[in-house]
């Protein structure tokens, strides 16, 4: 039998439970806070065994309503030149330095932009290809694990990390080409954080996001050019 | 069933377990998150939430069963918890998509879709056995339990 004392002090758990939670969220560190409303288009969907956890076409959760407000149109050159351009009122902190895109052209026929789906995986010849060629590249893991090793040059987007939202906003507000293309990648295997920041920067207006599937875990047995630390 | 020399086992231990479980999960939100987000059973503007509160829930039902302190609610809070992971795991299991548990560690295990179903199999008989864990606390804090507890000491 449940009396009216045992909800009281039920719910007087309930409500210490929260205050702690608040508590201990607020004295977190920046990469083990959490945002107390997140979003994700997909929660409740269950992929079939096998299938790729991204879908042909955006689902209606991902849609974009209006296209998006262009930001200034500047390529992906040097900092100082698209920090120069339509800084705004108080500017940014000032990002990593993009390097030059050394295919600019090359890369905008091989990977054309697909404004009707978030990201497309790509195969690994194709990532290392974008990577000569000084694409955009953007890791999608926790922050100490991206600090344990990277691709080289790629920069931290933690997408389970409560700032990950000004991040990408950030990334939108330094007025790189939309239409470049980006590669994102995780941990491989079944981790979808990939393709969970493909959405977010979908939803920005990023129209030619490309998913390294395989991720780190490949990049490393290819030898390929990685970094450690909390810098690209 | 409610001899006073093991419902206080049965109160500690329950709560231990529940101590242990909470704490990785309050020392990292994110990864707790994407946790709760795997089992793909929660609306996502409410992923968050539940995984910022619901180990502090878990960490103080457990601390009240060590304590000795509302024991009678932290067991009933501590059996509903029980209740709502057995549900998760189980329709989980039933619609064959696996899942790392992270009932006590949050860190994705790397384990394949097969060995996932048969880990949350033990899973489901662990918190079947917690539940009558919890059920033996309720029984021992009973109001009929505490009345026939005094008439056997008078």
């Amino acid at each position: 039998m449940v009396r009216a004392s045992n909800v009281g002090r039920v719910v007087a758990l309930l409500v210490l439970a929260g205050a702690g939670a608040a508590i201990s969220n607020f004295a977190a560190s920046s990469d083990r806070k959490l945002a107390w409303v997140g979003s994700y288009p997909r929660a409740l969907q269950v992929e079939p065994a096998g299938s790729p956890a991204m879908a042909e076409a955006a689902p209606p959760a991902l849609q974009r309503k209006q296209p998006p407000v262009q930001a200034p149109a500047t390529p992906a050159t040097s900092s100082a030149s698209s920090s120069a351009v339509g800084s705004p009122a108080t500017p940014p902190a000032a990002p990593p330095a993009v390097p030059p895109a050394a295919d600019t052209a090359g890369l905008a026929r091989a990977f054309p932009p697909h404004p009707d789906k978030p990201a497309v995986e790509i195969a690994p010849a194709d990532v290392e290809r974008l990577y000569r060629g000084k694409a955009l590249f953007l890791d999608a893991r926790r922050s100490s694990v991206y600090a344990e090793g990277h691709i080289a040059g790629a920069r931290s987007l933690p997408v389970w990390e409560s700032d990950i939202d000004a991040r990408v906003k950030g990334l939108y507000e330094e007025g790189l080409d939309q239409k470049a293309p980006i590669v994102v990648y995780c941990s491989g295997g079944t981790c979808e954080d990939s393709h969970m920041l493909a959405e977010k920067l979908y939803m920005v207006g990023f129209d030619n996001v490309l998913i390294y599937k395989d991720g780190f875990p490949d990049w490393q047995k290819r030898a390929l050019p990685s970094s450690k630390g909390a810098n690209p | 069933m409610t001899r006073p020399w093991l419902s206080i086992r049965v109160q500690i231990a329950l709560g231990a377990v529940f101590v242990a479980a909470a704490i990785p999960k309050i020392l990292d939100p994110p990864a707790f998150a994407h946790m709760i987000y795997n089992y793909r059973l929660v609306p996502g503007g409410l992923v968050n939430a539940l995984a910022l509160v619901m180990p502090w829930i878990e960490l103080l039902a457990g601390l009240a069963l060590v304590l000795g302190v509302w024991r009678r609610e932290a067991a009933l809070v501590a059996g509903a918890l029980l209740v709502v992971f057995l549900g998760a795991i189980g329709w989980n299991l039933l619609r064959g998509h696996g899942i790392d548990c992270g009932c006590f560690d949050v860190r994705s295990a790397g384990k394949s879709r097969d060995e996932q179903l048969a880990d949350m199999r033990w899973v489901l008989l662990r918190d079947v056995g917690l539940l009558v864990l919890a059920g033996q606390v309720l029984a021992a804090t009973s109001p009929r339990a505490a009345i026939s507890s005094r008439l056997s000491r008078g």
